[in-house]
């Protein structure tokens, strides 16, 4: 198995390692760099629960390459909020309303939700819906998470503005 | 517990949960996020084959591949471990001896037949390819039809059939019943396999120390005492040497409620090895190994008069039980609950069931949220039935025969006490918001409405219990009120997304006169929790453990109000607390602090010369109280295309009681949750075998779960209590997922204008439907 060298900037630091070819960036962010908060839950790209933003867009951190991340900028769930003893609104925003129960597949949906409002800043049900299709929960039936989004994006439309 | 100790402030709301600062923030820590020092990593070699015997295992090329530190066969396992068998000695029931990885035999597709320990996952997956397994493939078989047909290889050679069960029960004079009947009504449900699914699979870190004869592990896992006794007897080894912890635990839904083979396995491979390994399954091994559930075909019989009264009910019940049994749950429990829980909330006189348990080459049945589910489907899918062909509004035949209130307490045929069953009124709220809805949809649509009605033991009376024959186990909690005032509550749950963080801190802030914040819940560590096999299981949480710990923390209470007294020269019931001040009610110049109290209750040498037992600690044990069903009437409505089969879902209505709520919001998720579980079941989801029994649905690709933009926003509506005790709490855990199948097969069945009796409803057997009820 062959080692390549990368450098990845990763919630604002940026650092070098070297990595086998076949490391994921999700093996690598969780082994390598200690990032747990990103979780492995079907390592084929369906349940969204690995979920990273790769140069800004969301990408799935167990099928991409840690050599594919070179030159690049993760952000991960540990990256989101910008004080370590205080939610991001979202994250507010969705504790309010109980968005979720056992929290394996929350940092996957905190990311993917941050994408959609990063890009929709007051998006209708409808899109909170589809833009969350592609990560499953299996505790919640959905509706808390995505009336979370749907507060999160009153408040934060409303600070911009 | 009386209405004066749980009052009504914080008990009631729904109060942010303790545990999501930590999980929207990536804290959490799930098994997989443990690293412990010179940690190596394991990967199962599993059989491809349904039923084969196993000729030979060769490991020497894998034991060669750099980093890998051993491969551990069936043979090493069994040789270190005793045999495995369900501990309870059933009547007709069959008990087969197995390890906890295959030996002779293998008996799934993806059983376990050897173990590869090494640096890491992906060496040891490395590793596990080079294992050589000579296999003898055996004839399989893939269902319970075949297992019951005379020529089918008993998967077990100490059992020698491939019936593991078969038993007959009569309730009530069921042939005079049928004998009265004006109409009988007959069908045959066939109800899919299909997966629990928790985003997070099993995975165990265990870790032998050989000096100290110490066993830890960190297991996923929603009974930490059942794997930490299990594995006592497996291995031989002391329970009190035996440490199991369950971190953050990412959903189990049932699943996590057996002792697994492959958590047996690892820490055997940690014992013989003396070092701490790791394993985390992937989604392939959940899906193909983990288990699976609710795979029964129901046939069944209703007994009517002409005017819809129901004289009696037959069933004849088959579990496809898969291969091996799961420790340590006997399969009879689940078609006992099935049977127990057929008459729902109706008056049956008179109840028959036949119930077989057939072995096939699958994985393992498991218990999956309300394993008695199939009864709501045939039950209200059959009153269906019987409405359309006696010619009454379905709504009608159900307020015929749904048990009144006024007629409780009432023993079903069955054996359970029925009380506060709120069922009708439940029904009758239900049906308004549907009411107008059209029955037919734009540009062609079928549309149709379904009505399930739930009466869930969640976790019912004690002679529930008796009825299916658990034992009936009270549950414990320990209380301590620390030296600064601040309560540290100590429960035997293991909560894995029910947030008894939140709800039981509530209940004790309540209890006791502090702040939320002054609450702390401690679970999941077997070193420090109080001894209860089950954990979090069977809905026990919100009436037993929150009963527990209002027990206990009411005794809290009255020590400290006691040495409060003294300390202040009033009597104990003079005095309350508030947000942790201690005073004599209407008097302000007389006050203390629990935080004082403590103190002197710890340190000061005159309360602890003067008291019989020092310091500030309780604890309880919570009996099974009378009632304990949480009942409700879901409505479903349909929207059909009928040039593609495909079936939305624009509306969907619970009416819920569960008496009174601890947190509506966590109550209102659990509710959300279970529906969709059951939307997934009744619509996608499918563990699906081919006729040779290869496993077919080993991805989410396969595995279809529902997407946020599958199911509509669940509208709950909660009826008040009524003439409730303040302290009837009831579970909501199960109900949603038992309810929803059958209210989704009633609103297709009514859409389509035909008979629905098989899961899962996809478009080309709804395109069936269609054709059959057109042809």
């Amino acid at each position: 198995m062959s080692d390549h060298s990368i450098s990845v900037g990763v919630n604002g630091s940026a650092g070098s390692a070297v990595v086998e070819a076949r490391t994921s960036l999700a093996t690598f962010l969780r082994d390598d760099l200690g990032l747990t908060g990103t979780h492995l839950a079907c390592e084929h790209g369906v349940c969204g629960a690995c979920t990273v933003l790769l140069d800004g867009e969301p990408a799935r951190s167990c099928l991409v390459l840690a050599v594919q991340a070179d030159g690049s900028d993760v952000m991960t769930i540990e990256g989101l909020a910008e004080e370590p003893d205080r939610l991001h609104p979202l994250q507010e925003a969705l504790r309010e309303t109980h968005a979720f129960q056992c929290g394996f597949c929350t940092p996957g949906f905190v990311i993917s939700a941050l994408a959609l409002l990063r890009e929709q800043p007051r998006p209708s049900e409808a899109d909170v819906r589809e833009a969350l299709s592609g990560n499953l929960c299996r505790c919640t039936g959905y509706e808390s998470i995505v009336r979370g989004v749907l507060l999160a994006a009153e408040r934060l439309d409303e600070r911009a503005g | 517990v009386t209405a004066a100790e749980v009052r009504d402030e914080l008990v009631g709301a729904s109060v942010p949960r303790v545990e999501d600062a930590r999980l929207l923030s990536g804290r959490g820590r799930y098994v997989d996020d443990l690293r412990l020092p010179g940690m190596l990593h394991a990967a199962f070699v599993r059989s491809p084959y349904p039923h084969a015997r196993v000729v030979a295992v060769s490991v020497e090329q894998a034991r060669t591949l750099a980093g890998v530190e051993a491969v551990i066969t069936g043979a090493d396992v069994a040789a270190a471990t005793a045999p495995l068998r369900i501990p309870d000695d059933i009547p007709n029931y069959a008990r087969p001896t197995f390890h906890a990885l295959a030996t002779d035999k293998v008996r799934h597709v993806g059983d376990p037949v050897a173990i590869v320990v090494a640096s890491s996952r992906a060496v040891a997956e490395d590793a596990a390819e080079l294992v050589e397994v000579a296999y003898e493939p055996l004839a399989a078989v893939p269902s319970a039809e075949s297992g019951l047909g005379p020529s089918s290889a008993p998967l077990f050679d100490d059992v020698g059939s491939n019936v593991l069960y078969r038993d007959r029960f009569a309730h009530g004079d069921v042939d005079a019943a049928f004998a009265a009947a004006d109409r009988l009504v007959r069908a045959t449900f066939v109800q899919q396999r299909v997966a629990n699914v928790p985003m997070e699979g099993r995975g165990v870190v265990a870790d032998f120390d050989p000096l100290a004869g110490e066993l830890t592990v960190f297991a996923s896992t929603q009974s930490p005492h059942a794997i930490r006794f299990l594995l006592s007897l497996a291995l031989g080894h002391p329970v009190s040497r035996i440490r199991v912890v369950a971190p953050n635990v990412g959903g189990g839904f049932g699943q996590k409620i057996p002792t697994h083979r492959e958590e047996i396995a690892v820490a055997t491979a940690s014992k013989l090895l003396a070092k701490p390994i790791k394993w985390v399954e992937d989604r392939l091994e959940n899906l193909v190994a983990a288990g699976h559930a609710r795979e029964e075909t129901v046939e069944a019989e209703l007994a009517l008069r002409q005017d819809g009264t129901i004289l009696g009910l037959r069933a004849r019940i088959t579990l496809d039980h898969g291969a091996y049994p799961v420790l340590p749950i006997p399969a009879p429990a689940y078609t006992n609950a099935i049977r127990v829980m057929l008459p729902g909330g109706y008056r049956v006189p008179a109840v028959a069931v036949e119930a077989t348990i057939v072995a096939t080459n699958k994985a393992s049945y498991v218990p999956y949220r309300g394993p008695w589910a199939v009864e709501c489907l045939v039950r209200e899918a059959l009153l269906d039935v019987a409405a359309h062909e006696l010619g009454i509004d379905r709504l009608d035949l159900r307020r015929r025969n749904l048990i009144t209130e006024a007629e409780q307490p009432v023993r079903l045929v069955t054996g359970p006490t029925i009380e506060r069953v709120s069922a009708l009124r439940t029904l009758e709220r239900a049906a308004e918001p549907v009411a107008d809805e059209p029955t037919a949809g734009d540009g062609g649509m079928l549309r149709g409405v379904g009505f399930a009605v739930l009466v869930s033991p969640e976790p019912g009376p004690p002679d529930y219990n008796t009825a299916v024959g658990f034992g009936e186990t009270p549950e414990p909690a320990r209380a301590r009120l620390e030296p600064d005032g601040r309560l540290t509550l100590v429960t035997a749950q293991a909560p894995h997304g029910q947030g008894h963080e939140t709800t039981l801190a509530q209940l004790a802030a309540q209890t006791l006169g502090v702040r939320l914040d002054d609450v702390r819940v401690v679970h999941g560590d077997t070193r420090v929790t109080p001894f209860h096999l089950l954990g979090t299981a069977s809905s026990r949480a919100a009436s037993m453990a929150s009963g527990a710990v209002v027990l206990a923390v009411g005794r809290l209470r009255e020590k400290v109000l006691r040495l409060a007294g003294d300390e202040l020269g009033a009597a104990p019931d003079e005095l309350e607390i508030v947000d942790g001040d201690i005073r004599v009610a209407g008097d302000s110049e007389r006050a203390t602090t629990l935080a004082a109290v403590a103190a002197s209750a710890y340190f000061g040498p005159g309360v602890r010369a003067a008291e019989s037992e020092p310091g500030l600690q309780a604890a309880a044990d919570f009996a099974q109280p009378q009632g304990g069903w949480s009942v409700a009437t879901h409505a479903c409505v349909v929207e059909i295309d009928g040039d593609t089969g495909q079936v939305r879902i624009p509306r969907y209505v619970v009416v819920q009681d569960c008496g009174r709520m601890v947190n509506p919001a966590i109550v209102d998720g659990q509710i959300r949750g279970g529906v969709v579980q059951g939307i997934g079941a009744a619509l996608l989801e499918h563990a699906a075998y081919d006729a040779e029994g290869q496993f077919l649905a080993g991805t989410f690709m396969d595995y279809l779960l529902p997407t946020a933009s599958d199911v509509p926003p669940i509208e709950v509506e909660h009826l008040p209590p009524e003439g409730a005790d303040d302290a009837d709490f009831r579970g909501v855990g199960q109900g949603g997922a038992v309810a929803a199948p059958a209210a989704v097969v009633n609103a297709v069945a009514d859409a389509l204008g035909a008979t629905v009796t098989e899961l899962p409803l996809t478009p080309p057997r709804i395109l069936a439907l269609l054709d059959r009820a057109s042809g």
